[in-house]
């Protein structure tokens, strides 16, 4: 791997200082995709900014209106985490099937935001529980935030502070993860709260997008079978080695009743 | 032998070998100390499946602060002969390989220059810096495509891309299918595997006294790997000697002898210095041998009770890009044609077999070799003729198996089966796993709770323990079969017992200390097994193959047979008795019936070794230490049944395997415990084979999976709990009675596996002929069945 | 550029401080500096699980993690599994006991992570087991046997923690 300069700031204010000076800065937190990236020599950062164990971006606070996690805050924290598990059991789920245990034990939720990869589990419950990004210069939506291929609203120099989580009514996740390596071929959660019901799906496309149709389908009746007729067009989607985007339209149809059944159970 | 009771063979005796490794104690090849001024190799590795070779620049290279040199294909060689597998079998045609490709390259990761620099980071960030131009040319990837007239050829040597063309027919084979009541065809496609052992390759080359070489290689073949690095460097034998270190896992991958090894012991002697390798994963995939990339065209003539008449088999291996030493690319096409038969009793059979080249990775010799495939498609075709006469597919296979009643039984291709247990290893593993229960409760449709369910079987032989005629018979003229070892009693008693084998998690410290323990008559922990060294062992064909026991075993109890006799003539010497009045046991040497009239394996080795007293009797040699070497028969037949129960999700199309039994039978068995290592290890291979393993090219030759994030191995949730039973029939071919079992596994659970899956979805018309069954091809076929009308 | 960071670290009991190139991996410091060849590397990517260590007592791939970024960090490797030179681990025996390993490449990371399973869930099912396990890859045993001997492991450990 090419070699970079490396910091580690005492705090927030600090990181973002120093990944505004960087010519090419790179922000560091589990590193579970970006050492991968770097030892393939995907990309030559200048600077990594090690925001990995910043306390004050590390915390999971809840209300009864909603969950706020800190940026830095390990999926296996909030798999375990007693709040999350008791007001959306199913992000809880989510974070406790991600990866293997010691992608959980390492990896962020701000990173897997941030990096936006295709097959990242995060993105399916932000965007269907309608959640909002807080960075150091604003709080985007969800429907705002996931742009593209590792694409997202962040700009330079911009650091996730935490994502602040709607307590929904009811709630489903489910994915179909992909033999050995559990990567996630398709992902799609559901959610039904005051504002209406949304769907997420997520690793069938360039990034996690919503599910219009299913979401019609569902506001009058939430319930697998009230998407039975829903047609789900390959076009658009991921196609693989491992499996065609026809495989994951109809991936997204059987993983949504799942996740239904799973919410209403 | 068989007069004296075994007390350490046949025993679950835990290994010798954990407790180092347990303790993260086990030296690897890249934990060896590397001397000071160590040279570190990174190799630039070609980018394009087919290419010309324009221009090479190193100047950036070069200037790298510790970069010591950069050698082309040419460079090399001037150092290194070109490498030619010496297969002699009509209708092969040989051809050499650069270890460094000099003007064209013929697969993606062939390597195109080698970086020598004084630390592995730099020796990477040069290899990055080493600019080539090259003349893309167009390449040819598929087995199917590499015949076709207009094809892009791979050596001109090889016309037509065909290295291997060979055929075989009984004379009465048209008859058969003349009058059959019915033939049953089918065409098997395999995709392309690799062993993929958790260690990637390595080796370190150290020179010392002036001339001579000491070469630690991670290496299934130590011996003949030596011979070979002498044979293409000009290293003399005699002064270049093969360490073996721990090796984490084979698989016959590292059975093969790569180009690396040659540069690295060819620089250490340009540079006076040692030279270290250690490969990395995505050469790993890109550069060991692949596998399994076959095609079978298979026809049977069959009566209307189910028996096989007759078999025609078109066999195609994809060779890939070259031979490689020692077994060429031939061995999957040879060993596919002469073992489809089985376990049998088909007596009309008729083949053509060919090995392909192409663009791709060479293919080489992988656990199993050409079985898994073949019994994909024997197997497939026993099921088939059950779904044709509506019989039930154990029942097709009971009825044309060899009855152990016809034992000895020389198979239609002239390979002796002496012993073996084909029907009633079927029958248990159909008792074990409830065949009748699950054929009765299997609903019309298959379908239990959104899930198909189906069972299926794989029976089979097992090639293992090849001796020399074995391989004289598939060409391979320079692999020699037998194996050897040396028995020492040493002074104090203690015995060091030598093989030619190396191992690579097989455990051999601890069978072969079982074998030599009962072998000589002493205690198991006075037995210390030397074996990776050939400045120590005798010269063997080494550990691939299923070889060990068959072989080490034998030529062990030969070795430790004439030592006990020494012992015995000494002992009767020093106890003024005849020597039919002595026996060896339990580690000492006494008077029959009389234990306590005797004396220690040490105080008869004080003797044999003039450290006491006494003398030797009249003309005893000194020492107490004798070796033999062990050819086994052609081959060696162990047997086994496989059956595998498996749900397929109607909806996301993944398998799960429910239940998985096997019934194995490799005669005597040394040590039951790692025996069903061997098999579960296997099976789970099998497992990862038949689901989701598969070395994925596209049309340009790039390999488009070459990590391990992408080249899927099975993890602990993806496989069963295995159920394993045996029997026992010993071999009466082979000293000792022993058959292999290291490939068994593997062999077996791929054909189970595709069976079962095949079963379940038999009632939707869905054809199984290939793998891997990944979800997206099952949920694919399930819904295009289920929108079919009717 | 690639300035030297200091970093002060505990492994296997011992502080350690080093001055570091920043690309240095954990797993390259363990192996190559500190000469602990237990931890080994089989896929360089987070895949394979062979290089295994403790963090502040949770499982990682000491492939994925920079040196510059573990201050203050508490490491532990198989070398300080074993009690004593004598005595292997419970873990350890289990596996031995069970034929829960052949070449011994993968072994140290399985050790490690049933070290982190069995403190987090002293008696597990065996679909904990096996899903725990997805962190390490084996390719020699079929994995079976380690199922049983993580099983013998924690039985071995519950009842020795009572006695």
């Amino acid at each position: 791997m090419y070699n970079f300069a490396y910091h580690r700031p005492g705090s927030l204010a600090e990181a973002e200082r120093k990944l505004k000076a960087a010519a090419d800065g790179r922000l560091l937190a589990g590193g579970q995709t970006l050492l991968p990236t770097l030892k393939q020599r995907l990309a030559k950062p200048s600077d990594l900014i090690d925001i990995g164990r910043l306390a004050e971006l590390s915390f999971i606070k809840a209300d009864g209106r909603s969950v706020q996690i800190g940026a830095t805050t390990r999926h296996a924290t909030v798999a375990a985490s007693a709040e999350v598990r008791k007001a959306i059991p199913a992000l809880a789920k989510l974070a406790g099937g991600i990866g293997d245990p010691q992608v959980r034990n390492m990896g962020t939720i701000g990173g897997s935001l941030a990096n936006s990869d295709p097959a990242a589990d995060y993105p399916a419950a932000v965007l269907a529980l309608g959640a909002t990004i807080h960075t150091t210069e604003r709080a985007i939506a969800a429907d705002d935030f996931f742009k593209g291929l590792f694409e997202t609203a962040l700009k330079p120099g911009e650091i996730i502070k935490s994502v602040s989580f709607p307590v929904p009514e009811k709630a489903g996740y489910m994915k179909f993860a992909q033999p050995a390596s559990r990567f996630c071929m398709v992902g799609v959660f559901v959610c039904k709260a005051g504002s209406g019901v949304r769907v997420a799906v997520t690793g069938a496309g360039p990034c996690a997008f919503r599910q219009s149709a299913m979401e019609k389908a569902l506001a009058s009746n939430f319930s697998a079978a009230a998407i039975e007729s829903v047609k789900v067009s390959p076009a658009g989607l991921n196609a693989d080695i491992h499996c065609s985007a026809e495989y994951r339209a109809h991936l997204v149809g059987v993983m949504a009743r799942r996740a239904l059944t799973e919410a209403n159970g | 032998m068989s007069a004296r009771p075994a007390r350490y063979v046949g025993q679950e005796i835990l290994r010798r070998e954990d407790d180092y490794l347990l303790r993260g104690e086990g030296r690897f090849v890249d934990d060896l100390p590397a001397p000071i001024g160590t040279l570190h190799l990174a190799f630039v590795l070609s980018p394009h499946a087919h290419a010309r070779i324009l221009s090479l620049d190193a100047d950036a290279a070069l200037a790298l602060e510790g970069v010591v040199a950069v050698l082309s294909g040419a460079d090399m060689a001037a150092l290194v002969k070109p490498i030619v597998a010496e297969i002699e079998f009509p209708g092969y045609r040989r051809h050499g390989r650069q270890v460094i490709a000099k003007d064209e390259v013929r697969f993606v990761g062939e390597a195109v220059a080698v970086v020598a620099a004084e630390c592995p980071y730099v020796a990477q960030d040069a290899a990055e810096l080493v600019e080539v131009a090259y003349q893309q040319l167009p390449a040819v990837v598929r087995l199917e495509d590499a015949t076709r007239p207009g094809q892009p050829q791979v050596h001109d040597e090889v016309p037509g891309n065909l290295y291997f063309e060979g055929r075989f027919a009984t004379p009465g084979i048209d008859a058969a299918f003349a009058g059959a009541a019915h033939v049953i065809r089918e065409r098997f496609r395999s995709g392309r595997v690799g062993g993929v052992p958790l260690e990637p390759r390595g080796c370190l080359a150290v020179p010392e006294h002036g001339d001579g070489m000491v070469f630690h290689s991670s290496t299934q073949v130590p011996h003949l790997l030596r011979t070979a690095l002498a044979q293409y460097t000009g290293q003399p034998e005699s002064s270049l000697r093969v360490l073996v270190p721990e090796v984490g896992g084979g698989f016959g991958t590292k059975a093969q002898i790569y180009p690396e090894e040659f540069v690295c012991v060819a620089l250490a002697r340009r540079f006076r210095r040692a030279v270290k390798w250690i490969q990395d994963r995505r050469e790993e995939l890109l550069t060991d041998i692949h596998a399994r990339d076959h095609l079978y065209e298979v026809e049977a003539a069959v009566d209307d009770t189910g028996l096989v008449l007759g078999l025609r088999a078109s066999v195609w291996t994809n060779g890939g890009a070259y031979s490689t030493l020692p077994f060429g690319c031939t061995l999957e096409t040879t060993g596919g044609a002469r073992m489809i038969v089985g376990p049998y009793g088909i007596t009309q059979y008729a083949y053509e077999a060919r090995a392909v080249a192409t663009h791709t990775t060479p293919a080489g010799a992988y656990r199993g070799v050409a079985q898994p495939t073949c019994y994909m498609a024997i197997e497939g075709v026993m099921d088939r003729i059950a779904r044709r006469l509506g019989l039930d597919p154990a029942e097709v296979r009971l009825r044309n198996m060899v009855p152990t009643a016809s034992l000895p039984w020389t198979n239609v291709v002239g390979v002796r089966y002496d012993t073996g247990s084909f029907v009633e290893s079927l029958r248990q593993a159909m008792a074990m796993i409830d065949y009748a229960g699950f054929r009765a409760r299997q609903p019309a449709d298959r379908l239990v709770d959104g899930k198909y369910r189906g069972i299926g079987i794989c029976s089979f032989t097992e090639v293992s323990g090849t001796g020399a005629p074995g391989w004289r018979a598939r060409g391979l003229v320079r692999l020699p079969g037998f194996d050897s070892g040396i028995v020492k009693v040493e002074p104090t008693g203690k015995v060091t017992a030598f093989v030619s084998h190396a191992h690579s998690g097989q455990g051999h410290y601890t069978t072969f200390a079982q074998v030599v323990a009962d072998a000589l008559g002493c205690e198991l922990a006075d037995v210390r097994i030397v074996e990776g060294d050939t400045a120590a062992t005798p010269y063997g064909t080494n550990t691939f193959a299923s070889r060990s026991a068959v072989t080490g075993g034998g030529a062990f109890i030969r070795a430790a047979g004439k030592v006990r006799e020494k012992l015995r003539r000494i002992g009767a010497h020093m106890l003024e008795a005849s020597v039919e009045d002595v026996v060896v046991q339990d580690g000492r040497v006494h008077i029959a019936g009389v234990p306590g009239h005797g004396l220690s394996f040490q105080q008869v080795a004080e003797t044999a070794y003039a450290m006491n007293t006494a003398t030797l009797p009249e003309g005893e040699s000194f020492g107490l230490e004798d070796s033999d070497f062990y050819d086994p028969p052609l081959v060696t037949m162990a047997n086994a049944a496989h059956i595998a129960q498996v749900a397929v999700d109607a909806e996301d199309g993944r398998v799960t395997i429910e239940r998985y039994v096997v019934v194995h039978d490799c005669g005597r068995i040394i040590n039951p415990m790692i025996v069903d290592g061997q098999i579960q290890g296997g099976v789970a291979q099998g497992i990862g084979e038949a689901l989701m393993e598969e070395m994925v090219y596209d049309d340009s030759g790039q390999m488009l999976n070459a990590s391990l994030l992408e080249y899927l191995l099975p993890t602990a949730a993806d496989v069963p709990n295995y159920e394993i039973a045996h029997i026992e029939s010993p071999s009466i071919d082979t000293v000792g009675g022993f058959k292999g079992v290291g490939e068994g596994g593997v062999i077996g659970a791929v054909p189970a596996v595709l069976n079962a899956v095949a079963d379940a979805l038999s009632r939707l018309d869905i054809n199984i002929n290939t793998k891997p069954l990944r979800p997206s091809l099952l949920a694919r076929l399930i819904r295009e069945a289920r929108a079919r009308p009717g | 550029m690639g300035e030297r960071i200091e970093v002060t670290l505990t492994v296997n009991q011992r502080k350690r401080r080093a001055q570091v190139e920043p690309r240095l991996l954990l797993v390259d410091y363990l192996r190559h500096e500190l000469g602990l060849k237990g931890t080994h590397v089989g896929c360089e990517q987070g895949a394979c699980g062979a290089c295994t260590v403790l963090l502040d007592g949770r499982t990682a791939r000491s492939c994925l993690h920079f040196v510059a970024a573990l201050d203050g960090a508490q490491i532990r490797t198989v070398e300080d599994v074993a009690p004593s030179p004598e005595l292997l681990h419970p873990i350890q025996q289990a596996f031995h006991r069970q034929h829960a390993l052949q070449c011994g490449y993968c072994t140290p990371g399985f050790v490690m992570t049933t070290l982190e399973l069995l403190a987090g869930n002293p008696d597990p099912s065996q679909t904990a087991i096996r899903r725990a396990l997805t962190n390490n890859l084996c390719r020699c045993t079929g994995y079976a046997n380690i199922v049983k001997a993580v099983t013998a492991a924690g039985k071995a450990l519950r009842e020795g923690s009572q006695a």
